[in-house]
């Protein structure tokens, strides 16, 4: 579809790009500050003479896409003069062939259609006409009453009677600079951008990083990629919320604003309720209170939403993002990697149309490598694989201090840096950074997590020290992290001490005890399977993303007027990924 | 804690834990009247004799050292399951069926019948709600998400020891799985026959007995759980919430519209008039206030090319809490390119409609007393006019401020009403003084739905002026038993008009602040001041610059509308986990 309305025959193109420089020289030479006053003072001018120049409502027929597609079939020069259709959409490219003949690019929900307007066709005649429209500027709304056709060359058109300016655009809209891909704005991909497909920021017509996070308005306009980026982000989310409520889960929404920030080891964000004079801390997950409802009788809730970490920002942190969390009564984590297989490849084939997805893993200068969703996804038990890649032999109490000394020397014996504390815990983890994350680039299950290093999980039922837990890593990232759910409350309390006992040893990552949700484990908390996945990382896989920026409409930026840190944004965002991560970020 | 009771006292205690009284909720369930008490603990984990006391006998709250009691005798009983080699916690359960689904199968099946083919051995697992037991024979009620059932279990049916067990080792609380035949007997009642159970988690706290009770109001809402528990229909409130959230989600989608996420955390909190929270980024260094409202970010979508947007999500506002304000709330809202308010107004009545239909089945409904009727179309008119039909007074005529609150004053005389003087006496405009009177006056009584249009130009920074009427605004709120559930517009698109009214909102703030300031050195208020910042939202208004299209929006308080439609009176009824006014300690 894309193809036929924005491909151009090359001939007309090249009188279109002369045409182009006319229109873009008479601008060009003024300052961004002098344009828009100029724009100001047009805009003054038509309110003195008792013009409204932003009209309340201009009836919509037709979106433009249902345009394109209505009309695509037509042939060239055909022309509808009897049909009348009301069109509206943005202006994003100006053509004059001559004063009596224009052509304009009108943009909306991702399609465009060329408008060609002809001062014999139009309600406007003579000098009315020509001054009208070169007081119509490229980025203004505007709303057209006219007829469809297809011009000579095959491009569907619309031949306006009626021109509205709806709302102006008051700033100069920023232009693809003139470079190595050629200067004429228009080169856009001629394929539309499909999820699980590769994608090519360094063609966007607006590149710099800085303005498109900052103003993700521009972005949207300027690279219709981006839209399509947001779009999958939404058919995301949707595909999890119909997936799960088809299974009877039940959508629940549980406080942000906590006495206590429990349910992960986290930096949380402090607030202060005025009126109460109450500290208040953001959540950090929502695990515990999901929790607290299932042992109120809901057997499947789930919640999407925001969490919060008042943690640094960079390629896969920002301090608000958004999770799924289910809990599933009756349900363990065998049950629970079935549903990730079958909610993941399930979502992967629904939008993508395979299980194969590509991802510029290693920058946009080398080729994207393949992610392979098809299930079964691998299952690697972690000190079991560990031992055996690393060829260690691991003292079987994990807790001890002979562990942790065979830890600390494994380690130094394979150089992996563990910056201290060198909790038994942090080391295990550098470990299984090293050893085994980095083997994961399709989806694989790393199970059976120790006791230290998952406070919330129940214990393995036939493997001592361990957990019955799994982490989903694809592309050595941590994307998901569920457990069958510790539900004794005793052993719970118990967790919680140990965890206060890596807290005085300068670990602050871990958990703190909150008395709630102990009690509320001691009126039963059926045996239940609790599952939680970082949608903003899963989206960054399939839209070819490398900086979680590119899948958060409004990401957080750092205060503006420091070069230093464009420089290292830039800088970061070609290079590969970091090899490791802090996996604590994700989810629970 | 071990052994501080004496045998006596724990049976007596233990039966107050184990069979709450009876009361008008629905806790207990029918049939419950004669019951024997289990026995607290095999002889193995009796505690050791104490000194024993009086117990009153009708406590309706199990006091805290009861408590420990029990959790103590529990914990024994999961050590004694563990040395039996059975676990107290298990790790799964496969179901058949739930509770309802078996209920409505065997809706048929007559009384005294069995049905005990194959086919019909079920699965099933829940928590035990209520027991009781003979010599060779218990009833468990087993309560799932869906419903109940009643267990059934024959000492002969069962395997080896497991009646013993059920007997000893199974209090009211704990959650069980059973496996058997359907029979329903000679009272009627539709039975699983056990032939096995395992404990799947063992509880170690008794179930309260009495959660409506007035003392108990704030646990209620503190121990969410213990109340679902205890009353069934609680959940059912929540079943509710997310239907409604669904067919909200569902109606905008059908009508194209695409769900976005906007930053909860800001730089400048904007697009209402509130007090934000703030906090504080550590790697930033710097304040952030948290969202007081979607729409400045959603406009911004509408600006880069999103022709349909909406949000469902959270707000937050520090204010004081009430019956319908919680700090944190759920709104959804929508905005769509080249429509008015018009629009909207149908997009409220489709909303909210299909909503009540969805929960209700129907479009009557009683909110706490009142009928309300939702059939469409609802009333639509403007402010002025309905301020003039409930106080005979048209705002419309008056140019002059001074002249406006005399005459609003003298009505509110007339009504005796003195309290609401000063609330006059403060507007800075004739808009202000009807929008006052509007609120005093005439909100209350907008019992049925009612569409209220055409706000003035003063309250309403960001609608779009009226295209007939100077002053006024392309506005509307939707009223439903007095409560505002909606408010819309035509969205202001001009960003120079829209520069001019926020800068003019924050000249009136800073005004308020400094009044409030000058007020608190005299009466030497205690605690926080009232003042705090409203900043403009620069970003915002740039975006307005590049250019918005035509576009009406509106916003839902969706709390609200669980509220009318499950017809609970207080937002706490409606929120899983409110906050409440004294801390928890």
């Amino acid at each position: 579809m894309a193809e036929k309305v924005s491909a151009k025959p090359k001939g007309q193109a090249k009188k279109h790009a002369a045409a182009e420089k006319h229109a873009a020289a008479e601008e060009e030479g003024l300052d961004p500050t002098q344009y828009f006053e100029n724009r100001i003072r047009a805009l003054a001018s038509q309110k003195e003479t008792g013009g409204n120049p932003y009209p309340h409502k201009f009836e919509v027929q037709l979106s433009i896409p249902e345009y394109v597609k209505k009309y695509e079939s037509l042939n060239s020069e055909d022309r509808l003069e009897d049909v009348e259709v009301k069109l509206a959409g943005r202006i994003m490219n100006k053509r004059a062939s001559s004063a009596k003949l224009l052509f304009y690019d009108l943009h909306g929900g991702g399609a465009k259609v060329q408008i060609m307007t002809d001062a014999s066709k139009s309600e406007l005649k003579g000098e009315d006409f020509s001054r009208f429209h070169s007081s119509v500027k490229r980025g203004d709304i505007v709303g057209i009453v006219g007829y469809p056709g297809k011009t000579k060359r095959g491009e569907l058109s619309i031949y306006p009677k009626t021109f509205v300016v709806l709302s102006h655009c008051l700033h100069m809209m920023p232009r693809q600079k003139a470079g190595p891909r050629g200067g004429a704005e228009n080169t856009k991909t001629t394929d539309v951008w499909i999820p699980g497909s590769a994608r090519n920021p360094d063609a966007y017509i607006l590149k710099d990083q800085e303005t498109r996070y900052r103003q993700r308005y521009l972005d949207l306009m300027l690279n219709m990629e981006v839209r399509e980026i947001f779009r999958t982000r939404s058919r995301i989310i949707s595909y999890i919320r119909h997936f799960l409520d088809e299974r009877e889960f039940l959508e629940v929404e549980t406080p942000m604003m906590n006495m206590i920030a429990g349910g992960a080891a986290a930096r949380p964000f402090v607030t202060h309720h005025n009126e109460l004079n109450l500290k208040l801390f953001m959540r950090i997950a929502p695990e515990l209170y999901l929790k607290e409802l299932v042992v109120g009788g809901l057997d499947r809730v789930y919640e999407i939403g925001k969490q919060f970490r008042n943690e640094g920002i960079d390629l896969t942190h920002n301090p608000e993002f958004t999770t799924c969390e289910f809990y599933m009564a009756f349900a363990d984590y065998n049950d629970l990697m079935r549903l990730t297989e079958d909610m993941l490849s399930g979502m992967v084939r629904e939008l993508t149309g395979g299980y194969i997805i590509k991802y510029h893993a290693n920058g946009l200068d080398q080729d994207p490598i393949e992610i392979d969703f098809t299930p079964p996804f691998r299952r690697i038990d972690m000190i079991e694989e560990l031992e055996r890649m690393a060829n260690l032999n691991i003292p079987k109490d994990l807790s001890s201090e002979e562990t942790n000394k065979y830890l600390v020397d494994a380690c130094a014996k394979f150089g992996i840096k563990c910056p201290p504390p060198q909790t038994t815990t942090r080391l295990l983890d550098k470990l299984v950074g090293h050893f085994l994350e980095e083997t994961c680039v399709n989806p694989a299950f790393i199970i059976n997590h120790p006791e230290i290093m998952s406070p919330l999980a129940k214990w393995h039922r036939s493997k001592p020290g361990l957990t019955e837990r799994f982490e989903l890593f694809i592309n050595k990232h941590e994307l998901c992290n569920a457990y069958t759910e510790l539900n004794d409350p005793v052993v719970q309390r118990q967790r919680f001490a140990d965890q206060l006992k890596d807290r005085q040893s300068g670990d602050d990552e871990a958990m703190a005890l909150d008395e709630t949700f102990c009690t509320a484990l001691e009126y039963g908390l059926p045996p239940t399977g609790g599952w939680g996945l970082g949608i903003d990382r899963f989206t960054m896989l399939l839209t070819d993303s490398q900086n979680i920026k590119e899948v958060l409409l409004f990401p957080a930026m750092k205060p503006q007027d420091d070069p230093s840190n464009r420089e290292s944004n830039k800088k970061t965002q070609d290079g590969p990924l970091p090899q490791e991560f802090e996996k604590k970020a994700t989810v629970t | 804690m071990e052994g501080a009771l004496h045998p006596m006292r724990l049976k007596q205690l233990l039966h107050f834990a184990a069979f709450p009284k009876l009361n008008k909720t629905h806790f207990i369930f029918r049939n419950t009247r004669s019951f024997s008490t289990t026995r607290c603990a095999s002889p193995s984990s009796s505690p050791t004799v104490a000194g024993a006391r009086n117990r009153r006998p009708s406590s309706s709250q199990t006091s805290t050292s009861d408590r420990e009691a029990i959790r103590a005798i529990r914990i024994k009983k999961v050590e004694e399951l563990r040395s039996k080699g059975l676990d107290a916690y298990a790790y799964t359960w496969k179901r058949t069926h739930a509770a309802n689904q078996l209920q409505e199968i065997y809706m048929d099946l007559g009384n005294g019948e069995e049905a005990a083919c194959e086919s019909d051995r079920v699965s099933i697992a829940g928590r035990i709600v209520a027991r009781r037991a003979f010599g060779k024979l218990a009833f468990l009620t087993l309560r799932d998400d869906s419903g109940t059932i009643q267990l059934y279990c024959e000492k002969e049916k069962l395997l080896s020891d497991q009646f013993e067990h059920l007997k000893t080792l199974v209090d009211i609380g704990d959650i069980l799985g059973a496996e058997g035949s359907i029979k329903r007997t000679e009272k009627g009642e539709l039975s699983v026959c056990v032939t096995s159970f395992s404990i799947l988690t063992k509880s170690l706290l008794p179930l309260p007995d009495k959660y409506h009770g007035l003392t108990d109001i704030d646990k209620r809402y503190r121990q969410r759980y213990v109340d679902m528990i205890a009353n069934p229909e609680v959940a059912d409130v929540f079943r509710k919430r997310a239907k409604i959230i669904s067919e909200i989600r569902k109606t905008v989608e059908s009508a194209g519209f695409i769900e976005v996420e906007t930053p909860v955390l800001q730089g400048a909190a904007g697009g209402a008039e509130a007090r934000p929270f703030i906090t504080y980024h550590n790697s930033l260094g710097q304040d952030l206030y948290l969202r007081i409202a979607t729409e400045l970010h959603l406009k911004r979508m509408l600006v880069g090319g999103f022709e349909k947007v909406y949000e469902i999500g959270r707000i937050f506002r520090n204010e004081g809490l009430s019956t319908r304000h919680n700090p944190e709330f759920t709104t959804i809202e929508m905005y769509e390119a080249y429509t008015d308010y018009e629009s909207m107004m149908n997009m409220a009545e489709e909303i909210v409609t299909r909503s009540a239909l969805a929960v209700n089945g129907k479009l009557i409904i009683d909110y706490q007393g009142v009928e309300i009727s939702l059939e469409r179309p609802w009333r639509r008119e403007t402010m002025h006019n309905l301020v003039k039909e409930a106080t005979g007074i048209d705002f419309a005529m008056f140019e002059d401020l001074t002249a406006a609150k005399e005459v609003a004053l003298e009505m509110l005389n007339a009504g005796g009403d003195n309290q609401n003087k000063s609330s006059i006496e403060a507007c800075p405009s004739v808009g202000h003084v009807l929008n006052e009177v509007f609120e005093l006056v005439v909100e209350p009584k907008l019992l049925q739905p009612t569409f209220v249009l055409d706000y003035p130009l003063e309250v309403s920074p960001l609608a779009k002026p009226h295209r007939r009427h100077a002053g006024l605004t392309e506005r509307f709120e939707l009223f439903v038993c007095g409560r505002e559930m909606a408010n819309a517009f035509s969205e202001l698109t001009d960003p120079l008009d829209q520069r001019e009214r926020l800068e003019d909102q924050v000249r009136q703030h800073k005004k308020k602040n400094a009044s409030l300031v000058s007020e608190d050195k005299n009466k030497k208020v205690d605690g926080d001041d009232d003042a705090y910042d409203v900043n403009l939202d620069e970003d915002f208004l740039t975006a307005l610059e590049y250019g918005m299209p035509p576009a009406s929006g509106m916003g839902i308080g969706i709390d609200r509308l669980v509220m009318l439609l499950t017809n609970s009176a207080s937002i706490r009824d409606v929120i899983a986990f409110p906050v409440l006014k004294t801390p928890q300690v």
